[in-house]
């Protein structure tokens, strides 16, 4: 068995289109998504940050002062529109992109002129700056009237704060940080864990099963003088090898290139997120992801070996990514959770045990039952397989 | 020696409406079953080789795939030197090289490895297998391509390689399918003067060729093999002798026979 294995992975490891789907592509994949995310946001808030903006400003007389503020302001440019009020119009035509109404009561007493109301009108749908951009002007003399009417009034700083706030809904979330987080990113990893898993583990599968076909050495491999369960034992430990292996790259390359990307851009609650989450809960990710390799690695050899050529394989298999992917869209869902019912469903329990673990809320009793069922699975499957293998209508179709 | 005594297999038809008009006809087709092979004899002894013939789909694949422990008989007994190949066929195994003309190498391995590969597999251990290996490199004249990746042989290369793989265990019995189907003539020389050269070693050959000129020039014995049944087994003097010296002639003859 350990012969057929050693010599499988020889050859694999020979292979440049293998080894870059197993081990170049999970090293790439993290640092591309990772860091063109946060170079294209960053471009986009950039470029909405230092954009000129052409403005219309309807009443001005009411207020002189702020007006003259967004004249001064080279990021801002003004344009007549005269006495047009299709403000939607222009904005869509391109000839301003926001235009700003100043109410009549415009006053720097508020306490006589009551609320100031002036209104903004712009297209919020795309990413923009405007409100920000506008606001920061506004808000100077927003602070400065109020502390006009505060000392008017005679009003002390803690007053102030009573008044502005009188009770405060103070929220404390039992869920940390971590907990928050691992949710949205738990959620995301078994999916690409269980692709790339998959993947993995796609190609050798063809590789050893219908590629000996096609290439005739099955024959050969057939009457030696070895049992052929040995033989599919061990075809099957090579693919899921390959499989955890793509797998363990994966994690490992995700955990690296998390951490010095968010030291490279300063994002603390990265470095915070990843330092929680234990050796422990890595290890058992991992060793979760073993039945499941075995279950995709049974899969995938039975229907390798039954096809005849490399290409047929591949039809076969290509769609059974969707079968991968399904359960771990279930997983996803709101309101399923890894409880009772669900901590069995094969598949779909492993990626939620994984959202768990990262979140830190796992509940380890359920381990049981998720390595159970998954394991007995995967026997069931690798016993299928060599079953499978056994049959002549299959190796000689 | 080689005994084969009323060798049958039959396969079951998934689709019979996927069948050729030609298979559809044949009286082989019986219900959901093919009746690949059904009453096959020959014998051959040490030192002696026997031309297995007869026209494409007659059952001479199937026929030394059953020899080779590939397909398990449905009924029928295969001997080789005693042994009983059905019940103990990974002794058999030990026992037993065989080539077909359509094995392939494995490409990312080099020669040596590939032979190493199947050396290993019959158990014999690292000091035996060097040995083993050089002797045979000598033997088919290996010795420049043999550590190159067998993806760039050539058909020649490819092929001494896949013979030195069938016989590196030292076989009692070699087993051909075909082996000069689709090779070039100089491939198809190397195979011939190894299976020359099997016969003054005293080791039994049986290959399957549709090549009759072959079978004059190394054939001891003569089987012919039509739907399934036997239906010469002697001799090539014998066989001969069936159309006055014309082995074509003999070869219509013996299926012509017991229709």
């Amino acid at each position: 068995m350990w012969l057929v294995f050693f010599k499988e992975i020889k050859e694999l490891l020979r292979d440049r289109k293998t080894l870059f789907f197993m081990i170049a592509l999970p090293i790439l994949i993290f640092p591309l998504i990772f860091g063109g995310m946060a170079y294209f946001t960053a471009q986009a808030f950039e470029k909405a940050e230092s954009k000129v903006l052409k403005y219309a400003v309807v009443n001005a007389q009411y207020a002189p002062e702020l007006a003259k503020d967004l004249v001064q302001s080279d990021k801002f440019e003004r344009v007549d529109i005269g006495d047009n009020t299709d403000y939607a119009g222009l904005i869509k035509s391109d000839a301003i992109d926001f235009a700003i109404v100043m109410p009549e009561n415009y006053s720097a007493d508020i306490l006589q002129s009551g609320q100031l109301t002036i209104t903004l009108h712009l297209n919020d749908a795309q990413l923009n700056m405007v409100h920000n951009r506008v606001n920061a002007l506004v808000q100077k003399y927003a602070d400065e009237y109020q502390a006009l009417a505060f000392s008017t009034l005679g009003v002390s700083a803690e007053q102030q704060g009573a008044l502005l706030n009188p009770i405060e809904l103070k929220q404390i979330s039992t869920a940390d940080q971590r907990e928050n987080w691992g949710e949205k990113i738990g959620g995301m990893l078994p999916y690409l864990l269980f692709i790339l898993c998959f993947q993995g583990a796609m190609f050798p599968a063809t590789d050893i099963g219908a590629g000996e076909k096609e290439r005739g050495t099955l024959e050969t491999l057939l009457i030696s003088p070895i049992d052929r369960t040995k033989i599919v034992l061990g075809k099957f430990l090579t693919i899921a090898c390959a499989g955890a292996t793509t797998a363990l790259i994966t994690v490992i390359s995700m955990a690296v290139w998390g951490l010095v990307l968010s030291r490279g851009f300063a994002m603390q609650f990265v470095t915070d997120f990843m330092s929680q989450i234990g050796i422990v809960d890595f290890v058992l990710m991992f060793l979760m992801l073993i039945p499941l390799v075995a279950i995709f690695a049974s899969v995938l050899l039975s229907i390798s070996i039954y096809a005849r050529s490399f290409k047929e394989a591949q039809s076969y298999m290509g769609p059974l990514v969707i079968f991968v992917i399904i359960p771990v869209m279930v997983a996803l869902m709101p309101g399923v959770e890894l409880k009772g019912g669900w901590s069995w469903v094969p598949l779909t329990n492993v990626a939620l045990a994984m959202k768990e673990l990262v979140k830190g809320t796992m509940d380890y009793f359920q381990l049981i039952a998720i390595f159970g069922s998954t394991a007995l699975i995967a026997v069931l499957l690798l016993g299928f397989c060599v079953y499978w293998f056994k049959q002549e209508k299959v190796l000689f179709r | 020696m080689i005994e084969i005594i009323g060798l049958a297999k039959k396969f079951s038809v998934e689709n019979p409406k996927k069948l050729s008009e030609q298979e559809r006809k044949d009286p082989r087709l019986k219900g959901r079953f093919f009746h690949s092979v059904i009453d096959v004899s020959l014998t051959c002894q040490p030192g002696e080789v026997l031309g297995l013939l007869g026209p494409n789909g007659a059952g001479k694949t199937t026929t030394l795939r059953m020899l080779s422990t590939a397909l398990k008989p449905d009924s029928g007994s295969v001997s080789i030197n005693g042994t009983n190949v059905l019940s103990n066929p990974v002794i058999a195994r030990k026992k037993i090289g065989f080539l077909s003309g359509s094995t392939g190498l494995y490409g990312r391995l080099s020669g040596r490895e590939n032979i190493e590969y199947f050396a290993k597999l019959h158990g014999m251990s690292q000091g035996q297998i060097k040995q083993r290996i050089e002797s045979l490199a000598e033997l088919l004249d290996m010795h420049t391509f043999l550590d190159r990746r067998s993806e760039n042989f050539s058909t020649g290369m490819k092929q001494k390689v896949a013979i030195a793989r069938a016989v590196v265990h030292s076989p009692e019995v070699v087993i051909l399918d075909e082996p000069t189907t689709g090779l070039d003539i100089m491939a198809t020389q190397t195979v011939l003067s190894f299976i020359r050269g099997l016969k003054e070693l005293g080791t039994p050959v049986i290959f399957s060729t549709h090549h009759l000129d072959e079978v004059s020039e190394l054939c001891d014995r003569v089987a012919v093999i039509d739907q399934g049944l036997s239906k010469f087994d002697g001799p090539l003097q014998q066989f001969t002798e069936l159309a006055d010296g014309s082995l074509h002639g003999a070869f219509l003859t013996s299926i012509e026979q017991g229709k």
